[in-house]
């Protein structure tokens, strides 16, 4: 029997402890990779946490969620190169950029579900691609890229490894706090409806439009802050950070750790990257051996990593109570 | 001007070529085939591999190519494509996209990853209404428009393809006949292959060759089918000609912009009539 559960239940306290939890497990893996390639790991966690918002949560599989990435990516480095220098205001920046992105594509795109939501969100990240490298390369410096500077405040030097690196880790927590929030409101409860069947949803009297266009307006957001986050890391932006073809990357990532848990997004996030970092160093053929492992996802582990291990988990506590 | 209609007619022929299968698969199947670009490509390095043998026969060559597809796309149709019916689209789309990253390494590792020229096979230009063309150009545009009388007679008149038609508009009404809708399936799907490949080997002598070709070109394949409407024979054939146009004109003008073009065209588009996937 399922009793209410008030006060600190001894699952509550697993669920209360998540954020410590995650913040300890990326403090583990820093002796063992690096500063450098912790804070990228950190950074693509974010953004695979805005992705599966969308993806995991909404059911909307979106092929170019690099435009959001890059729109957040090149809007810190446009803004501090033309506006301020202040790494804050930077970031803001972005994020109004990719929050203003989100308001004017939404419309256009959260109407389309399936295989045309996924192809129109490629089509405008081609777009995108386009405008960066060829269309405006007098200002984005085209394939080159350019360089961001940004000044110090008083104890945010983002020239020191291990500011930025807690700065990241902070970004990291705050996101998953706040969509953590999100997702289980009301709204989050709803959006996983529609994921469900938007019909029904439809029926109940929703206005669906607008909770997937403001669903869609925070994916696009959060991406755009890993965008930012990352030049704050590398202080370099290139097209590389708006190119469609690496729009696998972070499906991939969240399929690894399970669509539709902020957790799984994490591992997934982790388990891609260390998997892009090393594996390339060690298999030859490393794009054969993702291909193999994707289909491997597809028909076996539907439900990703996390998702795999809390079947096993809970066909145990099952067994357990028997 | 003429003769930047007669290239854009050239790439409409081409897109055309390509699209139709795609445009098969995702009418039938509801399934987004990126495996598609990869069969693109590998029918332009089968063609590289078949041509010392034939003597640098283009047309023998060809034909080898097209042949040698079939069995690599019942492969991929037996062990991918069919697993994936009825199953969500993103894993149909996830599970194709990991056939290309597969296919891709595949040729990189056969066939090595620089690109790699090839001449016109024909070389001769042709003077119609005061503007020269080459040869090669004219007829492929030729060869679409058979392809597409061939395709709109088999449809039309064939058993075969009056089960797919059928299927088009009413899958579980043809299940319900006694039909094994499936097996039907997969031959158009092998023909959608066979013919994505021809495109791969006619597009081979007009630019190189290499591992990433189909990407690109699967993208565009995909607005085709969208603007055209999804297993839609005739509206691909006008939409695969619109944008070939469209491409030709803006690459007049503006060169880096004629593929983008295609994007803002299928954008427009999706706005008025959202299509129902």
């Amino acid at each position: 029997m399922e009793t209410v559960k008030t006060g600190l239940t001894k699952r509550n306290i697993w669920k209360l402890l998540d954020i410590p939890i995650i913040a300890a497990g990326f403090f583990i893996i820093l002796p063992l990779l690096g500063i450098n390639r912790t804070t990228d790991f950190i950074i693509f966690c974010v953004f695979v946490l805005g992705f599966n918002i969308l993806y995991g949560f909404m059911g909307r599989l979106s092929f170019g969620h690099m435009l959001y990435l890059g729109t957040g990516a090149y809007t810190i480095t446009l803004f501090s190169e033309h506006v301020s220098q202040n790494p804050l205001l930077a970031i803001l920046a972005s994020l109004v950029a990719g929050a203003l992105i989100g308001v004017i594509l939404g419309p256009i795109i959260v109407r389309t579900t399936g295989a045309c939501f996924a192809l129109i969100n490629l089509a405008f990240c081609q777009v995108g691609y386009f405008l960066v490298l060829v269309a405006f390369s007098r200002y984005t410096g085209g394939e080159d890229g350019m360089s961001a500077y940004f000044s110090k405040l008083s104890f945010l030097n983002f020239g020191n490894r291990y500011i930025v690196f807690g700065f990241v880790l902070f970004c990291l927590l705050l996101t998953y706090y706040l969509l953590k929030k999100f997702t289980s409101s009301p709204f989050g409860v709803l959006i996983r409806s529609i994921k469900e069947n938007e019909t029904r949803v439809k029926f109940l009297g929703y206005n669906t439009f607008t909770y997937k266009w403001v669903t869609f307006i925070i994916s696009t957001t959060v991406s755009a802050f890993a965008g930012a986050l990352s030049i704050l890391n590398y202080g370099y932006a290139t097209p590389s950070f708006i190119d469609p073809s690496r729009a696998v990357e972070v499906i991939f990532a969240a399929l690894i750790g399970g669509s539709g848990s902020l957790y799984g997004s994490i591992i997934g996030g982790v388990v891609y990257m260390a998997i892009s970092n090393y594996l390339a160093s060690y298999v030859p053929r490393w794009e054969m051996f993702l291909g193999f492992a994707l289909l491997v996802v597809v028909f076996r582990f539907r439900t990703g990593v996390w998702g795999f291990f809390m079947g096993l988990l809970n066909r145990k506590r099952k067994a357990l109570a028997r | 001007m003429i003769q930047t209609i007669a290239y854009g007619l050239t790439i409409g022929g081409i897109l055309y070529i390509i699209s139709i299968g795609l445009s098969l698969t995702f009418g039938t199947m509801r399934i987004v085939n990126f495996a598609h670009g990869f069969v693109y490509t590998i029918g332009a390095y089968l063609l590289i591999s078949a041509l010392p043998f034939v003597r640098d026969n283009f047309f023998l060559g060809a034909v080898i190519a097209v042949a040698a597809v079939i069995p690599i796309s019942y492969v991929i149709e037996r062990f991918v494509i069919r697993k994936l019916y009825g199953v969500s689209i993103d894993y149909a789309i996830i599970a194709t996209y990991a056939v290309v990253l597969i296919g891709v390494d595949l040729t990189k590792w056969i066939w090595g990853a620089s690109p790699i020229p090839l001449s016109d096979p024909i070389g001769h230009d042709i003077s119609l209404f005061s503007v020269t063309l080459p040869m090669y150009r004219v007829l492929i545009i030729l060869l679409a428009l058979v392809i597409f009388g061939a395709l709109t007679v088999f449809f039309k008149k064939t058993i075969v393809g009056k089960i797919v038609t059928a299927s088009l508009e009413d899958k579980d009404a043809v299940k319900s006949l006694g039909i094994n809708v499936d097996k039907y399936f997969s031959i158009v799907f092998v023909i959608g292959s066979c013919l994505a490949a021809l495109g791969g080997v006619l597009y081979a002598p007009i630019t190189s060759v290499h591992p990433y070709m189909g990407m690109m070109v699967l993208l565009i394949s995909f607005a085709v089918v969208l603007v055209g409407g999804l297993g839609n024979i005739k509206g691909t054939f006008v939409s695969a000609f619109v944008l070939g146009l469209v491409m030709a004109i803006t690459g007049r003008y503006y060169g880096p912009a004629a593929e983008t073009m295609v994007f803002v065209v299928m954008g427009i588009v999706l706005i008025f009539k959202p299509v129902e996937v």
